[in-house]
């Protein structure tokens, strides 16, 4: 059958269940692990292990490593439900989505044991080490060391821009081997952040507390059994672990639902709406629509095994969904007026979700790949690689 | 979840664009303005050559994207024939159009001794050609109409589909646009360099292709949610065409810019795409007033949304 857009019976009972536990296990206001509140973390880690209880932390993974075996499309459902109401396993959702599989596809025996149940029981939180002060979207200038050591390696360096590093329990780290040049001298370590030598400092941002940090690796001790996959295999295991995100976060389901949230509250004053604002309110809709096709469109690729396909699709979602995010932000505040630049709280409209939105919205273009790199990527596939520039030749 | 279209309505776009290639592409349109009698006289013997004549996109979701991807083909070469409305007449009917408030107004109008008129609330009037065409650059062949009949309600379903219809017909010159822009940068030397490799231009590319790409997805998502709730997908039907006019403007805007002068001159085919599509773009209505009755629909019909819109559908999820 062609053109068909249900998620089955399967699917609607998934994001029933996922629906009826949020109601009644998130409290109303609930915006997200990361706040001055422990509790909001707390309500995040319990939240996990519940999922995990279920069999629905996981559902994805392979059954052998404590999964459901679930299809591409449940995992749609899950991070558009999850997403959607302000992400209720917090910092976790990284680790589900590609550290484990990353582990899955590349790990040893005795990393697949150390890391993989704790994961799929809803007890670890991961961070990824990536950035650097000097190594942003061009990743693979990274400068953090791992020097041979004679019982392991000694790691130095700084990483920079990393999420929930305050509260993670590893790190997923990028770092230089001497001896190779270019992405070949990447590897990957696999370290708990109470290691001797890490220091974590956070940055005050405008997205709130737990989002950025630095991390700082002073001759940082790390065993063999540390090193995921082959000494130098570290850009094509982000690569590849990368993939296992392609669609990234599903975005554009709290845009739906902020939407919603507003349509149905403003539904008997929408004629006083002044015609221009409609009309955003309208495209809104329209551009919200299109981002979750374009994603949908990156699933169904996944899901025919077409890695060169959906690696340019992931890019043309990410570009629509980012963008759609923003649009949406703008257009909540300009329905809402200055009352939504309340702070969070019982008395702030909405609990304070659009302003947490419009916050977290202006990160979009940048996390995880700046927009600029994702246009780089669709033209690369739609007009070729430019070569390198030239010198001028001739007189 | 199956997002690809069904293979007839593939294997169709195939023969269809193979046909009007065969009879010279957008020479066509090019050729019609000199010589407009040829627009019914090639293009009819193609049609039915190709069975559109038996073709009613009423009938299910594959006679529906059957019908869109001839459309979005004659969109792809501005084919100069009232194409979506002769599909719409379905066997044995009078050619659709879209209308709204008097003066009717239908591109090729004159073609056709009887029209189906529908405005965006699914009443529909009988018309006929009521003047010569407008004969202008934008609009050689925009024709008025007049009402010879009653109003009858009830044709929301028709409406949808005319939307939706026409979204496919301007993606097919959204893309084609984008082709032209493509092959165009990636010739043009400027500066020691292909005008692809300019950042600015990579870009623009870019952002063309991530808007033709979801357009193509709206048009599809919406066949599959008219065919499902019929009259009930009117606001996604309408919609769909909003979103279908914001994307190709632009990349017709970016298309021929990045032409340079060429892009205006009647031998590149982007001019042409420019100047033909201009009446699918403002006929019946134009983009700021289809946003207003975009929000009328979304009041009262609804639109699949992953959470309701509406407070009465609330109690199914949250």
């Amino acid at each position: 059958m062609a053109l068909d857009y249900e998620f089955g019976e399967q699917g609607d009972q998934l994001r029933s269940l996922l629906r009826q536990l949020i109601a009644e296990r998130i409290p109303a206001g609930y915006l997200g692990a990361f706040s001055e509140d422990p509790e909001d973390l707390a309500i995040a880690q319990r939240f996990c292990k519940e999922l995990a209880a279920k069999g629905l932390l996981t559902l994805s993974w392979p059954k052998e490593f404590g999964g459901q075996d679930g299809t591409l499309w449940d995992q749609t459902v899950v991070r558009e439900e999850m997403w959607a109401h302000h992400e209720p396993r917090g910092a976790q959702y990284m680790g589900l989505n590609w550290v484990g599989p990353a582990i899955m596809e590349f790990g040893t025996a005795h990393q697949k044991a150390t890391h993989l149940p704790p994961l799929a029981a809803g007890e670890r939180i991961w961070c990824q080490g990536f950035s650097e002060p000097d190594a942003g979207s061009d990743l693979f200038a990274l400068s953090t060391r791992a020097v041979p050591h004679a019982d392991g390696w000694r790691i130095s360096g700084q990483k920079i821009w990393t999420s929930y590093a305050e509260m993670a329990d590893y790190c997923f780290l990028a770092a230089k081997v001497p001896g190779a040049d270019g992405p070949g001298s990447i590897s990957i370590f696999l370290l708990p952040m109470d290691r001797e030598g890490i220091e974590v400092r956070p940055i005050s941002s405008m997205l709130g507390p737990h989002h950025l940090n630095e991390c700082f690796f002073d001759n940082v001790w790390a065993s063999p059994d540390e090193v995921l996959g082959e000494i130098g295999q570290g850009s094509a295991i982000i690569r590849s672990s990368l993939a296992y995100e392609r669609v990234g976060i599903a975005r554009y389901a709290r845009c739906d639902r902020l939407l919603s949230l507003v349509a149905r509250a403003l539904e008997d004053d929408a004629d006083a709406v002044p015609a221009a604002l409609r009309a955003r309110w309208s495209r809104a809709l329209i551009k919200v629509r299109t981002a979750r096709l374009l994603a949908y469109r990156c699933v169904a690729a996944q899901e025919r095994g077409d890695k060169s396909a959906s690696a340019t699709m992931a890019s043309v979602a990410r570009i629509a969904v980012t963008q759609c995010d923003q649009e949406v932000a703008e257009t909540l505040f300009q329905l809402l007026g200055p009352g939504v630049l309340q702070a969070r709280g019982p008395d702030a409209p909405f609990f304070g979700a659009m302003e947490d939105h419009w916050r977290y919205a202006q990160a979009s273009t940048v996390a995880a790949g700046a927009i600029e790199i994702q246009r780089e990527t669709v033209a690369r596939a739609v007009l070729g690689r430019p070569e390198v520039p030239r010198r001028a030749t001739g007189a | 979840m199956d997002l690809a279209l069904p293979e007839v309505a593939e294997q169709f776009a195939l023969s269809a664009e193979r046909a009007i290639v065969a009879l010279g592409g957008l020479e066509l349109a090019r050729g019609a303005e000199a010589d407009p009698a040829r627009r019914a006289d090639v293009l009819l013997g193609a049609l039915d050559a190709l069975g559109v004549p038996d073709l009613d996109p009423r009938a299910d979701l594959e006679s529906a994207a059957t019908a869109a991807e001839l459309v979005r083909i004659a969109g792809r070469y501005v084919v100069p024939f009232p194409v979506v409305g002769y599909v719409m007449a379905g066997p044995g009917g009078v050619p659709a159009a879209l209308a709204s408030a008097p003066p009717l107004c239908v591109d090729h109008g004159d073609l056709f001794a009887r029209w189906s008129v529908c405005d965006f609330s699914g009443t529909s009037t009988e018309a006929r050609p009521a003047g010569a065409p407008f004969s202008s650059r934008l609009a050689p062949f925009v024709t008025p109409l007049e009402a010879v009949g009653p109003p009858k309600g009830g044709h929301e379903g028709d409406v949808a589909l005319l939307c939706t219809l026409w979204a496919s017909y301007l993606l097919g010159v959204a893309e084609h646009a984008l082709e032209l822009a493509v092959a165009h940068v990636k010739g043009r030397v400027q500066f020691g360099r292909p005008l692809a490799e300019l950042q600015s231009v990579r870009f623009e590319i870019a952002d063309a292709t991530v808007a033709v790409d979801g357009l193509r997805e709206l048009v599809r998502f919406t066949l599959w949610r008219v065919a499902q709730a019929k009259e009930e997908a009117l606001a996604d039907a309408l919609a769909a065409r909003l979103g279908a006019l914001d994307v190709t403007k632009p990349v017709l805007r970016v298309a021929q810019q990045l032409h340079g002068a060429a892009g205006l001159a009647t031998e590149y085919d982007i001019s042409v795409l420019v100047r033909h599509v201009q009446p699918a773009l403002r006929l019946p209505v134009d983009s700021d007033a289809m946003s207003d009755i975009v929000f009328g629909a979304l009041g009262t019909h609804g639109f699949a949304t992953l959470f309701p819109l509406h407070s009465t559908e609330a109690g199914r999820s949250e």
